[in-house]
């Protein structure tokens, strides 16, 4: 964090021009916070009732539908995406059930603990909070996008509707709720209490102990324990998660990658310097080249 | 001496005091009360669990107390009224009674009410807490609850999740109980009774002896089976299923399995036949009922056990008790005179044999058989 400040400082001294994604969200720093909040997905609790797109519908003001609106359960069959008025949707999948009826899968953020948006973000508008939360700032936000480019499970929409002033749009974990003491409204509405909401560390044991307690009904995956570093909500299932249409990612952070050679190569600002002295070496070849010409034109 | 009296004082006090602490202590007070007989692992999966950390074990607990059995269907309640949390949807009326009767068929109250401590039934609301999630993270609130009983089972046969299923619509937001539907409209709205087969056949891929006769009733009345203790994996959607009208049949290996609990040690033929077999007849044994003893229940004789044991032919057997007093002569046929009837049986029943003909030699020396001189009058015996 207070690096990144320096460089800001050091931005508006003209240097930032050279050293381009230095301001860029740093999640190297971010270590997974014991305390942090998370939520767990049983897939083979949620029985597709859409109540949870509602309540999201509500908590964030995204559209007028009314409940009546997300009554239908047969848009779950369509593998719909998160997009800008609606933050999370639920998806129907196999999860093999003996009476044949599907199984269903809640999409939103997962809110990554070292989230690939963050560090893709130019300007800081996207922040990983210790709670847990990837929170937004719209008025940093300059509208790159690459957040939508960066993010593994292609959460980020954008109001493309809005030419004025669009946002990035995603699911915000009520980050508001959560301060006041309150669950996020998916989890309060949810009838059958597929969601769990609570400190992650206990979500990871208690995911564990129903695997063990109904091995028959579990794939042996918590899955996002890992995945990309890990995520703030996890998910169980009952078939294995390369037949969902969650993707099959390594426990390696996705920003690991390009956080390693961009700030490998700009650390110790490398680049001015080395450009600097490039070119401070080649004037001074160049002089002495000059004046050993002069001299030779001289003596000659 | 004086010190040996102080030590003497002193041990006195020591002793009433450890005696009072014995009487009126803590440990006085658990012996004082009745303790339930559950064991603590059963909840607690720590060694010393607090009120802070109570360590509690997820539900549901299989190692539970099993209420099926210590209660009686009729004690059930009829119908519930669910409006605890009455929020966007109206209350539900839940006919619990006929919920109950289906059970029967699954795992009994237990299918349900999956903790329930000795002596009572818990309701839903004793554990499972209205303002959602408990602090243990594996116990779903009140609402989950609920929901996860009643749509588990009712989507596998309804392919339906509407929330109308269950619950009144909610007349405006101002009416708490959230209806205006009379819980009459559903009390006494019984389950269809199930009727038991008499027989089933069944014809089997066995070569040379493919028919199984299974005697239904002969299994529940004489072994005394309750429908769960061979339909153990039946659910409400192996009849109700609104897709799938016909069932699908159990595979050989699941037959097999049921009846191999009691008849592991029997030969295939005991069940399968060339033909369908006869139903049972006393005869078969080698001792034909007479007209008294067909009237009785098979328990009646053979009563302890699943399974029916074979009896002593001998009749003391079972009448060990008959003397001369209680006993009416009459019901054989042959009523005795005054003389006779004091007469211990043992006199003309040799060795308690009453099977064989009686001996008169024991008292008469004339060489007279019952026929001739018989001792009393013959009578006509009832039924």
């Amino acid at each position: 964090m207070k690096r990144r400040d320096i460089l800001k400082l050091a931005g508006a001294g003209g240097v930032l021009l050279l050293s381009g994604t230095a301001a860029a969200g740093d999640t190297q720093g971010m270590a997974s916070n014991d305390d942090a909040l998370g939520v767990l997905v049983d897939t083979t609790v949620c029985i597709g009732c859409r109540k949870c797109e509602w309540a999201c519908n509500q908590a964030n003001a995204l559209s007028s539908r009314d409940s009546k609106a997300f009554e239908d359960k047969s848009v779950c069959r369509k593998q719909r995406r998160p997009v800008d008025d609606a933050f999370t949707v639920v998806n129907a999948f196999d999860g093999r059930r003996s009476d044949g009826e599907p199984s269903y899968m809640k999409i939103q953020c997962m809110h990554c603990f070292k989230p690939a948006c963050v560090s893709a973000c130019l300007v800081g508008a996207l922040r990983k909070t210790p709670e847990g939360p990837v929170t937004y700032d719209s008025w940093k936000c300059m509208g790159c996008r690459y957040c939508m480019v960066a993010c593994p499970f292609q959460i980020p929409a954008y109001e493309y509707s809005d030419p004025l002033t669009p946002r990035v749009r995603k699911c915000t974990f009520c980050a508001e709720r959560l301060g006041e003491g309150k669950k996020p409204a998916c989890v309060e509405i949810c009838p059958n209490e597929a969601l769990t909401f609570g400190k992650r560390r206990d979500l990871v044991m208690l995911a564990y102990s129903r695997i063990r307690q109904f091995p028959d009904r579990y794939v042996d995956h918590v899955y996002g324990e890992n995945e990309a570093g890990g995520t703030s909500w996890m998910y169980l299932s009952p078939v294995d998660f390369t037949k969902t249409e969650l993707p099959a990612l390594n426990s390696r952070p996705i920003p690991e990658i390009t956080e390693t050679i961009q700030h490998g190569v700009f650390r110790w600002f490398v680049p001015p310097v080395l450009l600097y002295g490039i070119l401070g070496l080649s004037m001074i070849s160049m002089k002495t080249g000059d004046q050993d010409k002069k001299e030779d034109d001289n003596g000659a | 001496m004086k010190r040996k009296d102080n030590i003497f004082g002193i041990s006195a006090v020591i002793t009433i005091v450890i005696g009072l602490a014995v009487a009126f202590g803590p440990t006085a007070d658990l012996s004082a009360r009745e303790m339930p007989k559950v064991n603590c692992s059963q909840c607690h999966s720590c060694e010393t669990p607090t009120a802070q950390n109570p360590c509690l074990t997820n539900c549901p607990r299989m190692s539970q107390v099993n209420v099926a059995g210590r209660h009686d269907l009729s004690e059930a309640p009829k119908v519930l009224i669910l409006n605890k949390l009455v929020n966007q949807y109206g209350a539900v009326h839940f006919n619990h009674k006929l919920h109950a009767e289906m059970a029967g068929m699954n795992q009994g109250c237990t299918t349900c009410h999956h903790y329930s401590p000795e002596g009572h039934i818990s309701p839903c609301s004793e554990c499972h807490g209205k303002e959602g999630q408990s602090a243990n993270l594996g116990q779903p609130g009140l609402k989950g609850a609920f929901h996860r009983q009643c749509i588990s089972c009712h989507r596998e046969w309804s392919h339906d999740t509407d929330c109308r299923i269950c619950h009144m619509p909610l007349e405006g937001k101002s009416t708490s109980s959230g209806t205006t539907i009379d819980s009459t409209d559903i009390v006494g709205i019984s389950h269809v009774r199930l009727v038991e087969p008499e027989k089933k056949v069944y014809y089997t891929s066995y070569k040379g002896k493919p028919v199984v006769t299974f005697f239904h009733k002969d299994h529940t009345e004489l072994f005394n089976l309750r429908c769960v203790d061979c339909h153990t994996k039946e659910n409400c959607s192996g009849c109700h299923d609104i897709e799938k009208p016909v069932r699908a049949a159990k595979s050989e290996a699941e037959v097999h399995a049921v009846c191999s609990g009691c008849h592991a040690s029997n030969s295939c033929e005991t069940c399968h036949d060339s033909r369908e077999k006869p139903a049972f007849a006393h005869g078969s044994t080698g001792w034909p009922l007479n007209q008294y003893h067909v009237k009785l229940e098979c328990r009646g004789c053979h009563p302890t056990g699943k399974r029916i044991s074979r009896l002593r032919a001998d009749c003391v057997a079972c009448h060990g008790s008959w003397n001369p007093q209680n006993f009416q002569h009459a019901v054989t046929g042959l009523q005795l005179d005054k003389t006779h009837a004091e007469v211990d049986c043992g006199d003309c029943h040799r060795d308690k044999r009453y099977d064989v003909k009686p001996d008169c030699s024991t008292c008469h020396d004339d060489n007279r058989s019952p026929e001739k001189a018989p001792p009393g009058h013959y009578v006509k015996t009832r039924g």
